[in-house]
């Protein structure tokens, strides 16, 4: 959570995180480095420069094979929510790999080209008809610039600038992205390797990417959020029952404009907040109220229910929403409030809580 | 020039433009958009390979925040819907890129004759 910016935001949790992200990156590495010419299925010994490329190439592919499997599998299952935590500093490790892999290329292929080095690994094929010498190197190349707008703007700051639905928009760009990759390996590297092995490593990788996030998007839509009822009162939208509701959770429930509100019952009183967090519009209402304060189950921001701030010293805040009791119905105005505006939490009666 | 040098050219002219935003943006602009940070110096190096890449987006998102015309409801509208037409998309293209990959891959006996893929380009 911000107060001032600073460069990086670590905590405890975030080193042991970014130091076993370095440590995995470097066994990587220098498991593959070694390997012989044969493994990487190249019938005569090949120069270190290439077998660089290739390792920081193989490296990249994975680290962001892992990177997209981790939101799918966190929405599946909870267990996985820590390793979401400080999944942009994974990202941006990733794009300096892929630098790296691409910088190797470069300074190899390319390095007696009398024109631009870049201009040269775009000309050097143009054959986009064909599927069979297809210039593979253009979609690495997108993907990687696809990486760098992503991790260029990882930093919090761009999440408050943009807005979380615009950034979150932008770093879709990692969908595309990682189809470029695979083409980039498939039409590519896998071409002219005799060894199947990795073409077996690339498929289990992008087809487990793929079917993570069909899994995740099904169970989205054959599971939705419910909607909160229209009452013969249209100011206002029924969201559950009393009896739904647990101390310290949510119900979460959609409204006609689209947007989710989530209702608290937090020490015997009822409130509702919207179910986006400000930092990247997580799930709010799939959070637990920790120490008087929900909190969000992305990266732990939290907000105090009944007005929806962020505690002192940090200034983010959430719209609420209003809410009432009829009977045991438990209701809430479907028009948003200002973020921060605190809205009086409404106690259960004795009845409605036996 | 050709094509690829047209191409570098203006990612040359995008990224110098870019560097001009910057410069405005990070000296005086963004203490104006953010009060968290105003008086903070040590991160907005940080933020300079962002602006470079996508400036145009920081100029449009830096009038609407001075002018005051941002609306805050849009901020709290995740685009959730989107994920099953990507995870869809994303499937289709990694089994076109699988499937046209194997198919078309050759294998290379040692005594293969050489095989032209496409005709050479003719200079005049
Ligand atoms: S989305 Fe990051 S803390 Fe809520």
């Amino acid at each position: 959570m911000s107060v001032k910016y600073t460069p990086v935001q670590w905590n405890r949790v975030k080193y042991c995180y970014d130091a076993l992200l370095v440590a995995g990156t470097i066994l990587f590495l220098a498991v593959f480095l070694p390997l012989p010419p044969e493994a990487l299925g190249h019938t005569r010994p090949v120069d270190p420069q290439i077998t660089n490329a290739r390792a920081f190439g193989a490296c990249a592919f994975v680290m962001l094979s892992i990177i997209l499997m981790i939101g799918p599998l966190a929405r599946l299952d909870d267990r996985v929510l820590p390793l979401l935590y400080n999944r942009r500093h994974f990202g941006v490790l990733t794009c300096l790999v892929a630098l790296t892999h691409a910088y190797f290329v470069l300074n190899w292929y390319f390095a007696f080209s009398p024109t631009d080095k870049w201009a040269a690994s775009l000309s050097a094929n143009t054959s986009y008809g064909q599927a069979l010498g297809f210039p593979f190197e253009t979609l690495g190349i997108f993907a990687l610039l696809c990486l760098l707008v992503l991790a260029a703007t990882s930093h919090d700051f761009w999440l408050k600038f943009l807005g979380a639905p615009l950034w979150k928009g932008l770093h879709m760009l990692i969908y595309p992205a990682y189809a470029a990759v695979v083409g980039h390996i498939a039409l590519g590297a896998l071409q002219s390797q005799e060894v199947t092995t990795f073409a077996w490593i690339t498929a289990f990788l992008s087809l487990g990417v793929a079917g993570l996030h069909l899994a995740a998007a099904l169970q989205a839509r054959m599971s939705p959020d419910p909607q909160a009822h229209a009452v013969p009162d249209p100011a206002w939208r029924e969201v559950c029952d009393v009896t739904d509701l647990r101390e310290g959770f949510a119900q979460i429930a959609q409204l006609p404009d689209g947007k989710r509100v989530a209702v608290f019952l937090h020490e015997g009183q009822i409130s509702a907040i919207s179910n986006a967090c400000a930092h990247q519009n997580g799930p709010l209402g799939e959070g637990r109220i920790v120490n008087c304060l929900v909190t969000c189950p992305w990266h732990g921001f939290q907000y105090d229910v009944r007005n929806g701030q962020s505690p002192a010293p940090f200034t983010e805040k959430i719209p609420t929403y209003r809410v009432r009791l009829k009977g045991s119905r438990v209701q809430v105005d479907p028009v948003a409030n200002p973020p921060g505006t605190p809205v009086p939490p409404v106690p259960l009666s004795k009845a409605a809580r036996v | 020039m050709t094509g690829a040098e047209i191409i570098v050219e203006a990612a040359r002219i995008w990224l110098w433009i870019g560097a001009g935003v910057a410069v405005l943006f990070l000296g005086f602009g963004m203490a104006m958009v953010d009060e968290d940070a105003d008086g903070a110096f040590a991160f907005r190096p940080l933020l300079v390979p962002g602006i470079l890449l996508i400036w145009p987006l920081v100029l449009w998102r830096w009038g609407r925040l001075a002018m005051g015309s941002d609306d805050w409801a849009w901020r709290y509208g995740p685009p959730r819907a989107i994920h099953m037409a990507m995870a869809v998309g994303l499937s289709l293209a990694i089994l076109a890129f699988l499937l046209g990959g194997a198919l078309v891959k050759q294998s290379w006996p040692a005594d293969s004759a050489p095989q032209q893929l496409s005709a050479p380009e003719v200079s005049e």
